[in-house]
């Protein structure tokens, strides 16, 4: 079994978490991204479990709210958090490929 | 200086009552206490002025239940309108929430003041509070030790006696093992029991917010308040129960389950010792006490992994610098904004459990690991409830260690979750799960138990509760004979 994950594959995760990493951090998730899936890989070990369990992320009985139109928050109210804005827009820099 | 708050809450609420005391006596003596105890860092953001201003309307009110002008701390990942909340992270580092989580409405309507927010562990990522952007919460028992987490800064606050309550959130045993170590009374509620709205979501499906207080009746009476159904969680509902209302009452006939695997080589001797002292106290009284198996037990830590990586890597998608929180300043595009703002925003641990859960959920592996994880959990859960057919509850310790030294494993990457082997599964299977005190270790350092109910029995969690701390009468002030005197 390998000891450390390879530099491409950190690089995927990191892709997919949308995290830039440094060249010295990749090293170090090299080996501790590898401890914590070793831990995850353990589920592997079983199989007599019942696979025909529903799977649901919880077991309480959820009921469905009526659809009804309500006013919940003011935009200037949420806007007061927004990194940067012009009017009632929040501001983001380029979006297409130059 | 006063000393009201070393008293029981029945008799801070005579004083009250009888007016001779004010709430404004008690936000005093508060603030006395949190400046006394500064280098605890217990606290991220105080919320004095608001606090006072609340006391003085509140002198004004009448008085409508036992909690009335009674302080309370509240975990900095529970939002707080007008009042930062940071949930420990730079990334919400100048955050001011535009509206109140359900749970602080109800502390608000039931006359409670917010004293301030909790220290806790980057978003409740972590079991030591080490993990927090604001530094770590120290432990009142002995300040070169961890307070335990996530809701670290809540257990030191209430056991140092700053304020009688505090709410925390527990996703893996994070209300139950900062309690342990700190010497406080925390319970993780049935899962939909609490409202979840404005809870800055972990793992969804396993995150709980819960009462942390100094004795069992003072947390029945937090959960009274706290509890119901809202129609902006669906997954909680309403039993309409009074959780006070077993207090006392008799146990002699409990039947009593113990999981094998919470007596594993992995606990310290002290630990086991202590608990046995309680077995033999429960077998006194009448109860009956066998040892069991849970299927899947001993795999929790793993299943736990899959399924709150996966979630949490899911829910902290949205801290993308866009619409709230930090933004990196000179990006060059905006895949470089995202990158740069979560580089720079988030601390080490969350970023491995963000990519860890990436990954888990990516493709094919969603199939592979979150759904078989969510398949065998179901599994685990249903053995939980067998063993409920038979008995009244279960008990074990709450943590294989007393608190630890800070600085310890600061940064291994799978310490933090191996903290929480014996609160796990009881997220797992959404079961409800206490921690009480139940003595000291050598060095005097407190150790807890943990009680866990099936699904809605809080309140026979808290008659069991009851009666073992009533029977041990531990003193469980850390500053007895010093500071707060």
């Amino acid at each position: 079994m390998k000891d450390r994950l390879t530099r491409e594959e950190v690089l995927h995760v990191a892709d997919l978490a949308r995290i830039e990493i440094t060249e010295e951090e990749l090293e170090e998730y090299q080996l501790k991204l590898k401890d914590l899936l070793d831990q995850v890989e353990k589920i592997n070990e079983i199989n007599d479990h019942d696979s025909n369990n529903l799977i649901a992320p919880w077991q309480n009985n959820a009921e469905y709210r009526q659809d009804i139109e309500e006013e919940m928050l003011d935009p200037k109210e949420v806007l007061k958090n927004v990194p940067a804005k012009s009017g009632n827009y929040i501001e983001v820099p380029v979006v297409i490929n130059e | 200086m006063s000393k009201y708050l070393d008293l029981e809450i029945t008799e801070i609420h005579e004083l009250l009552k009888t007016k001779k005391i004010t709430p404004i006596d008690l936000v005093d003596e508060c603030f006395e206490r949190i400046e006394k105890n500064k280098d605890l860092n217990a606290f991220i953001t105080l919320n004095k002025e608001a606090a006072y201003q609340k006391a003085r309307q509140l002198e004004q009110e009448e008085i409508k239940g036992m909690l009335y002008g009674l302080p309370i701390a509240i975990k900095d990942n529970i939002i707080t309108k007008d009042l930062r909340t940071t949930a420990a992270s730079k990334m919400l580092e100048n955050f001011i929430p535009i509206y109140d989580a359900d749970v602080i409405e109800k502390i608000n309507k039931n006359q409670m003041i917010i004293i301030g927010k909790a220290n806790m562990d980057e978003f409740a990522m972590g079991s030591s509070n080490q993990t927090s952007y604001f530094k770590p919460c120290k432990n009142p028992w002995n300040k070169a030790l961890v307070p335990g987490g996530s809701s670290g800064g809540s257990a030191a606050i209430v056991s140092s006696r700053i304020t009688p309550f505090a709410l925390g959130s527990d996703t893996g045993g994070s209300i139950r093992q900062p309690s342990s170590f700190c010497g406080i009374v925390g319970l993780k509620p049935t899962y939909g029991r609490v409202s979840r709205y404005g809870l800055i979501a972990f793992a969804s499906s396993l995150d709980q917010i819960g009462p942390m207080t100094r004795n069992v009746y003072e947390n029945a009476l937090l959960l009274n308040i706290i509890c119901g159904k809202s129609k902006n969680d669906l997954t909680s509902f309403e039993t309409n129960e009074d959780f006070t209302r077993l207090i006392g009452k008799d146990i002699s006939k409990m039947k009593i389950a113990i999981p094998k695997f919470y007596v594993n080589d992995a606990i310290d001797q002290e630990i086991k010792d202590k608990l046995e002292t309680v077995i033999k106290l429960l077998e006194k009284a009448g109860c009956s006490i066998d040892y069991i198996d849970i299927k899947y037990i001993d795999k929790a830590v793993t299943l736990y992994q899959i399924i709150a990586m996966g979630e949490a890597s899911s829910n902290l998608a949205r801290f993308d610098g866009i619409r709230y929180g930090y933004r990196y300043d000179h990006p060059k595009n905006i895949n470089d904004l995202y990158l740069k703002t979560r580089r720079y925003g988030f601390g080490n641990e969350v970023k491995r459990r963000i990519m860890i859960g990436s990954y888990l959920l990516s493709g094919k592996n969603a199939t592979t690991y979150y759904n078989k994880a969510l398949e065998i959990r179901d599994d685990m859960r249903n053995s939980f409830l067998e063993v409920f057919n038979e008995y009244d509850l279960i008990i074990g310790p709450t943590t294989t260690t007393k608190a630890y030294p800070l600085g310890k494993d600061l940064d291994d990457a799978v310490k933090a979750f191996m903290d929480d082997i014996l609160t796990i599964p009881v997220n797992m299977a959404g079961l409800p799960g206490l921690n009480l005190p139940i003595g000291f270790s050598n060095d005097h350092l407190p150790i807890g138990m943990q009680i866990i109910g099936s699904c809605f029995q809080e309140a026979k969690i808290y008659q069991l509760a009851s009666f073992i701390e009533k029977s041990l009468n531990l003193d469980l002030n850390p500053n007895k004979g010093d500071k707060n005197e």
